[in-house]
């Protein structure tokens, strides 16, 4: 910071606005909460055992509409965890060589590709599930899905992967790529001068010392396919309503069937009038959210990891 | 043994062109210019990190500038020492060993007999991160040592260090390189450096090696104003020269005339006379022989090992008197002779501005 005092003053009030938009949220969600608390606003019931018990139970609400004794809640849980560590786990695969490939080749079009993923960023998610939705239901790509006998759009696997993984990758490959900057392409030189090969150099040298970084990126990535909404809604709809014949017997084994992912789910209950179970599913997405930017800062505050 | 033979490389900003540099086997070499003349992407080009345009490097005879840097067998120590900061000291050690794939016993042996070397082995279970200077670069040249590299590119060891830090840890290159028998060449800006370590040295600039040769010879005979400057020549002067018989006249200003072993050109050149070759003498002892010019002694300035003496003869001289104890304050103000020897006298081509 610039020790300037109109400098001083500049970053003050810049903290300042941020705080009074933290307590203006929080005042606010506290207040629409409590405000709705023991309402229930009649709309389009859900069929869910939560709102069957929410209708026939005459006794005093309960909080946030008892989202926890939902089974679809947890059936939600489920399915978004197990997609979105999916969804790391394969733009790991495809983003750690590529952010490899652009932190240290000469690459043609690198500008581009940087300019590409870079805008991939900022887009809103929901332009992002239309360009997947016209991409997947037109031409050869639909042609393919058709000859090969399934479908992505509208599926849990690989539907809400494909949906999340765009967003997903972008943010993972610009975390990789920083963390490959960091370390100095000296190390694989002097590994390199001491008989390794590229690729020991890179394993052993390389990949340790960005290992920190890595794993930042690799949560970074986790959390926005986890906090993915416009994109899996516009590209895979809910899956709530379906019947159960409709879920392969993996989904049901893993207990995937009949629920939605976490943030379209909190869209629909409140889209359906039932305010306090959003508000559950917004919480529990809050405090997801809270420990994985906790997790992040215990690794960049130590360093390093183990 | 190795040569570089017309090597030349453009990596846009640094360029290098036709550089010819062969050094001894058991050879410590110094490659020293100013800052951003290309002295390390001459050492990178010998690591194998930039391909040459032209050119090759030849190591025992045997071409290497097509080859991979693992397939070298060059040890290389950046200027940062670049240890892997996720190994400890002992693991360093290890992994070029490791990367030949050496039995494990035999691994451990020579990286103890590379510790006992350096006066190192009680750091082996330390990590990078929580070493001083020094020990970075002994461990960095541990590293690169334990492998027995057919020459060692040292880049700049010595800078990132304080000054007494410095001298020691010269000495202690000097011992190293005598102990292990090796063939250095030590990149540094710094000439007291090369100095205190070189056997030769190679003076870069812009690109080009300006001079090799021993360090004597290079003192005695630069072969440009750029190395008469670099390798601290003073008194540089303007002059007219004049052939004669066994050298030159040259004529500085009105009042001044020197003599000169060199046979120069005609005309207008510059001279560079080392401060060091001046000698100062009482106006009571004139020595034999002439070449001696009556001057005012204008200041006296003592340094650790020499009294630096400024003295106007019709133009100003720096001369480094050795003779503790003759040349004192006093003098200041009064008239004494100035002793230079035609062989001191060095004559340059006029540069063109």
């Amino acid at each position: 910071m610039s020790g300037r005092p109109s400098a001083r003053l500049q970053a003050r009030l810049f903290v300042a606005g941020a705080y009074a938009a933290c307590v203006l949220l929080v005042l606010g969600s506290c207040w629409l909460f409590l405000s709705n608390a023991g309402q229930l606003v009649p709309g389009r019931p859900v069929p869910s055992e939560a709102m069957e018990q929410w209708r026939t139970d005459t006794r005093p609400k309960a909080f946030a509409g008892a989202f926890w004794r939902d089974a679809s809640f947890w059936r939600s849980v489920n399915l978004s965890i197990a997609t979105s560590t999916i969804t790391a786990l394969v733009a790991a695969l495809v983003g750690i060589p590529a952010a490899y490939a652009l932190s240290r080749y000469r690459i043609p079009g690198r500008k581009l590709i940087d300019v590409l993923f870079s805008s991939i960023i900022v887009l809103p998610a929901s332009a992002v599930g239309l360009a997947l939705i016209v991409m997947f239901q037109h031409g050869p790509l639909y042609r393919l899905q058709q000859a090969l006998g399934f479908k992505v759009p509208h599926t849990i696997f690989p539907g809400i992967v494909v949906a999340q993984l765009v967003l997903a990758l972008a943010m993972g490959l610009s975390a990789w790529r920083a963390a490959f900057d960091a370390v100095p392409r000296r190390f694989e030189h002097v590994a390199r001068s001491l008989g390794s090969s590229r690729w020991r150099a890179f394993w052993t040298v390389t990949l340790p010392a960005a290992k920190t970084g890595l794993i930042a990126g690799f949560i970074l990535a986790w959390v926005r396919a986890m906090a993915e909404f416009g994109s899996v809604l516009i590209f895979c709809g809910t899956f709530r309503e379906l019947p159960l014949s409709r879920f392969p017997p993996l989904n049901q084994a893993l207990q995937m069937h009949q629920a939605d992912f976490l943030s379209v789910a909190m869209w629909v209950e409140i889209e359906f009038g039932n305010v306090e179970y959003g508000f559950g599913i917004a919480f529990a997405l809050v405090l997801i959210s809270a420990a994985s930017v906790y997790a992040i800062h215990c690794i960049g505050g130590k360093g390093y990891v183990w | 043994m190795i040569q570089i033979e017309n090597l030349s490389i453009d990596l846009g900003e640094l360029r290098l062109r036709d550089i010819s540099l062969s050094i001894r086997d058991g050879e410590y070499m110094v490659l020293l210019g100013p800052t951003g003349v290309g002295k390390t992407v001459l050492v990178e080009c010998v690591v194998g990190i930039h391909r040459p345009r032209a050119g090759r490097i030849l190591v025992d005879g045997e071409d290497i500038t097509r080859l991979y840097p693992e397939e070298r067998n060059i040890g290389y120590v950046p200027q940062d020492y670049a240890l892997f900061p996720n190994m400890n000291v002992a693991r360093n050690l290890a992994y070029g060993l490791k990367a030949r794939k050496l039995p494990a016993p035999e691994v451990q042996d020579r990286v103890e007999r590379m510790m006992g070397l350096l006066g190192i082995a009680h750091l082996r279970h330390r990590l990078p991160l929580n070493l001083s200077g020094g020990e970075k670069q002994r461990v960095a040249l541990g590293r690169a040592l334990v492998t027995e590299p057919r020459v060692l590119l040292l880049d700049e060891p010595l800078s990132a260090l304080d000054e007494n830090l410095r001298c020691e840890l010269a000495a202690e290159l000097r011992r190293i390189q005598r102990a292990v028998g090796g063939t250095f060449l030590h990149v540094c800006h710094d000439f007291d450096e090369a100095t205190d370590v070189a056997d030769r040295i190679a003076i870069m600039n812009e690109g080009r090696l300006a001079q090799v040769g021993a360090m004597e010879d290079v003192l005695q005979r630069p072969a440009s104003l750029f190395v008469a400057r670099f390798t601290r020549t003073r008194n540089l002067l303007d002059a007219t020269a004049e052939r004669t018989g066994s050298g030159s006249r040259l004529r500085i200003g009105e009042a001044l005339v020197l003599a000169s072993d060199a046979d120069s050109l005609d005309g207008p050149v510059t001279i560079g006379i080392r401060p060091e070759d001046i000698e100062i003498v009482p106006e009571a002892e004139a020595p034999a022989g002439g070449h001696c010019v009556k001057g005012t002694v204008v200041d006296i300035r003592p340094r650790p090992t020499y009294t630096e003496v400024e003295v106007d003869v019709g133009v100003a001289l720096v001369a480094h008197d050795r003779r503790n104890g003759k040349v004192t304050e006093s003098l200041i103000g009064k008239t004494v002779l100035v002793h230079i020897p035609p062989r001191a006298v060095k004559v340059f081509p006029r540069e063109t501005q």
